[in-house]
């Protein structure tokens, strides 16, 4: 199985200006707060499967595909619990299953859902060096944000390792599944301890690999990539200025949020 | 107490590249240094290899030569490091890398980019190099280390040798005097062994100063001079070819002499060999009666494969798996192993040999085909039934050591199966005193040597008394006295009745330990017979990237098959 998400394609997406990908990340992010309703995400949901399928990123998404169905399905029972507004359809007690409580939940999971969906994008059309240019573009200092881009190339490593040690352990007979839910978090210890010392070993091991390349010598090192701003960027501003606009006066009008009613 | 060694140039006349003065440093938090007054001068274009036995100060030495120590890891530092007529005392790591190039032996810590071209062009941006000089240096730098067309692949798609090269090319493009490379083969496999020695040579010969980092005694014979390191000193410095006869002093120092020079000492023959030829020859000039060697006498095994009537302790029949739809991970695969068995599986990177191992301890279920242990279908088996008959010890021993001491790793097993107190006591005791680790009961499992904690791997799955122990690369990363320490545990379970299956890339412990073979390549076994068998198939070998230990090959030239130099000086003095 890959353990990272870039896809390496030559699509639109792709050869967008780094600095344009970090400004969708961010409109889309800036877009999903400023609404609750369902019907409003919507459009979102919709712009994002059309840029999915730009990037080709469907297999990642299908790699992901039960995250996408727990996050909306738990996040929507939860609401259920804490979000107890509105004349019940059905009252169990714990979970107040009203129209309001129906729509707040999946709107929250719909959003929570967005936002993963709109890492994966990023992250399947924009390599590590784009993302460090990116982040620099913003004002990022660069050592901040060459740490940011290499914290996601290691995460993937660090579940791979995690995985290892899961098995390590199950093979000795542990049984991760004992217990209540508290009781089932302690029970990862035997798998924490290991990978703990093991990302300190391998962070340890690159920092210094990093200082021997000379990391680290010039605030603003030169660059070997080279990112000309297109038309195609120019564009995808523009659209993006228009989104981030667009739910922002949708907030202002009132029409993303959930009627009580 | 260590004699310390003259100040040597091997190289009269030429201009020094390295020069190293008194130099001594202490880690923070330890008493004992870590280097003790090292000295020693490399002229420009030497190649000087480094070799001694784990935590003897090879590394710390390294480290020392591009500042790493003490800018990076701090301590007590006293001396002095030149590089060409420089001291860096006042510069940081990162102002020293155009200086000295290091290659460290972990590749994947050392690759940082998703495009090769651009991996090579990370340390010259550092530098703050213009975009066209780092066009025009990468292109040479990756025609130097054999990644000429490599430009844009994405670096995690490279095989382990392909990676080590790329970061010694990251290295190159900066035009570095020196070179230091710490153990740049360890974590590779056979055939990305040999592509990176082939690259040293081939930079040795462009006149790059090299200092490099070693187990493999027998991969430095091309070196100028060999500092060998006990207790943080230089005990000796002299050319391998004086070096390498030294057997005792090697031995001692916990360094593997080249076995050809064992055989040569074990005949009383004092002059070095640097290949098989030369030690053929000078064999058979001091022992002209020598019989030459019969087709049929090479080419018969010497050991054969028992047929039982037990039960297989594993069966595997017709197993398929596949990671991928395009590929195949394990195609078609049957094969028995016996109780008491003894079996190496080899085999490049990738080929299946870790796949094959998961689905005999459940970590993989096969799409197709059965696995049965001890004639029952493995998907049947209890947890507990199958921990009783198969224990897998990981490469890495650190995937699997959490506990605060010693002896809770070892109980942990035991104690996830409800054994009682008792037994589980007794079996700590039993397995610890079988590792040798019985005085280490009450020790922070973090603070041990690897060689101590891979030990413990094995006895912590020994605890729960399998009869089958899958051990993957059980010397990697060891020097050769843990390695013989480590297989010494191991030969000793399976005379005890426990049946091995080993995963190794190294040729010498097949040679020396294993009684049966399974070479597999694409998902198939390809070879499944005795080991003396294996290694007289030329072919064979040849095509599967496997070079047969040197000890091997010359026992073939003179017409038997011995594993070890010990074995092979014996035939020899019985057949003069």
């Amino acid at each position: 199985m890959p353990l990272y998400f870039y896809i390496d394609r030559a699509g639109v997406l792709h050869r967008l200006h780094p600095t344009v990908k970090v400004l969708a990340l961010f409109v889309m992010f800036w877009s999903v707060y400023w609404v609750d309703h369902p019907l409003a995400l919507l459009p979102l949901a919709i712009v994002i499967m059309l840029a999915a399928r730009s990037a080709g990123a469907w297999p990642n998404f299908y790699r992901l595909r039960w995250l996408f169905v727990m996050v909306i399905f738990f996040t929507a029972l939860a609401w259920m619990v804490f979000y107890r507004r509105g004349p019940a359809l059905l009252d169990l007690g714990i979970i107040h299953l009203s129209r309001a409580s129906l729509l707040f939940g999946f709107g929250r999971g719909l959003k929570l859902a967005e936002l993963l969906a709109t890492s994966v994008v990023f992250l399947s059309t924009t390599k590590i060096e784009e993302f460090t240019v990116g982040l620099l573009s913003i004002g990022v200092p660069y050592r901040a944000g060459f740490a940011i881009t290499l914290a996601f190339r290691l995460a993937p490593l660090f579940m791979d390792s995690a995985v290892t040690v899961y098995q390590a352990q199950a093979l000795r007979g542990y049984d991760f599944n004992r217990g209540g839910p508290l009781a089932r978090v302690k029970r990862y210890v035997p798998v924490i301890i290991p990978v703990f010392m093991g990302s300190l070993r391998k962070a340890n091991a690159m920092a210094m690999a990093l200082e021997a390349r000379g990391f680290g010598r010039l605030s603003q090192p030169t660059s070997f990539i080279e990112y000309p701003i297109a038309a195609r960027d120019v564009i995808a501003t523009i659209i993006l200025i228009m989104i981030a606009a667009a739910y922002f006066m949708i907030y202002y009008s009132g029409y993303g949020a959930i009627s009580l009613k | 107490m260590i004699a310390k060694p003259q100040i040597a140039k091997s190289s009269a006349g030429a201009a020094p590249a390295i020069t190293v003065e008194n130099l001594s440093f202490t880690y923070h938090g330890s008493d004992e240094p870590a280097l003790r007054g090292i000295s020693f001068i490399q002229s420009a274009g030497e190649m000087i290899g480094i070799v001694g036995a784990s935590g003897v100060g090879k590394s710390t030495l390294a480290k020392c030569l591009n500042r790493i120590i003490p800018e990076f890891e701090g301590g007590r530092f006293a001396g002095r490091v030149i590089i060409g007529n420089r001291s860096f005392e006042d510069l940081a790591v990162h102002d020293v890398a155009g200086a000295v190039g290091m290659v460290f032996q972990d590749f994947e810590a050392q690759l940082f980019s998703t495009n090769v071209a651009h991996e090579v062009a990370f340390a010259m941006e550092q530098a703050g190099m213009s975009r066209a000089e780092m066009v025009r240096r990468i292109g040479p730098a990756l025609q130097a280390v054999g990644l000429a067309g490599f430009e844009h692949r994405d670096p995690t798609t490279l095989s382990g040798g392909e990676k080590q090269r790329l970061a010694i090319a990251a290295v190159l493009a900066l035009e570095p005097g020196v070179i230091v490379m710490d153990e740049p083969t360890t974590d590779l496999d056979p055939e990305g062994r040999a592509e990176v020695f082939a690259l040293i040579q081939h930079l040795r010969a462009q006149g790059l100063t090299l200092v490099v980092i070693e187990h493999e005694t027998g991969e430095l014979r091309g070196c100028d001079r060999i500092l060998l390191m006990r207790e943080g000193a230089i005990a000796a410095d002299a050319p391998p070819g004086e070096l390498f006869t030294r057997i005792d002093l090697l031995e001692e120092s916990g360094v593997r002499p080249p076995d050809l020079n064992r055989v040569l000492a074990g005949l009383g023959i004092s002059q070095p060999a640097d290949d098989v030829d030369q030690a053929e020859v000078l064999i058979r000039c001091t022992f002209p009666n020598l019989p030459h060697p019969l087709a049929s006498a090479i080419d018969a095994p010497s050991d054969s494969m028992k047929l039982s009537a037990e039960t297989p302790l594993v069966e595997l029949n017709d197993l398929t798996f596949s990671y991928a739809a395009d590929r195949r991970a394990l195609d078609a695969v049957s094969l028995k192993v016996m109780p008491g068995e003894f079996v190496a599986v080899i085999g490049q990177n990738g080929s299946g040999k870790t796949t094959l191992a998961k689905h005999i301890i459940g970590l993989l279920t096969p799409e197709r085909g059965r696995v049965m242990l001890d004639g029952r279908d493995r998907s049947q088996l209890r947890p507990a039934e199958s921990a009783h008959l198969v224990g897998y010890v990981f490469q890495n021993p650190d995937h699997q050591i959490f506990a605060a001491t010693v002896e809770d790793e070892v109980k942990f097993g035991p104690r996830n199966f409800g054994l009682p107190a008792d037994e589980i006591e007794h079996r700590c005791a039993e397995v610890l005193r079988a590792v040798n680790l019985e005085h280490e009961r009450a020790a922070d499992p973090f603070l041990l040597g690897k060689g101590q904690r891979q030990r413990l791997a094995v006895a912590s799955v020994l605890a729960l008394r399998p009869r089958l122990l899958i051990l993957d690369e059980p010397t990697t990363g060891l020097d050769y006295r843990e390695q013989r320490r480590m297989m010494t545990l191991v030969s000793d379970l399976n005379r005890a009745g426990i049946a091995i299956v080993m995963i190794t890339h190294t040729p010498s412990l097949v040679a020396e330990y294993a009684r049966r073979v399974i070479l597999m390549r694409s998902g198939r076994i390809i070879f499944d017979g005795p080991v003396g068998g294996f290694f007289a198939q030329h072919e064979l070998l040849r095509t599967s990237s496997f070079r047969a230990p040197e000890v091997i090959e010359l026992a073939a030239r003179l017409g038997t098959i011995a594993a070890t130099p010990e074995k092979l000086a014996n035939w020899i003095r019985d057949h003069r």
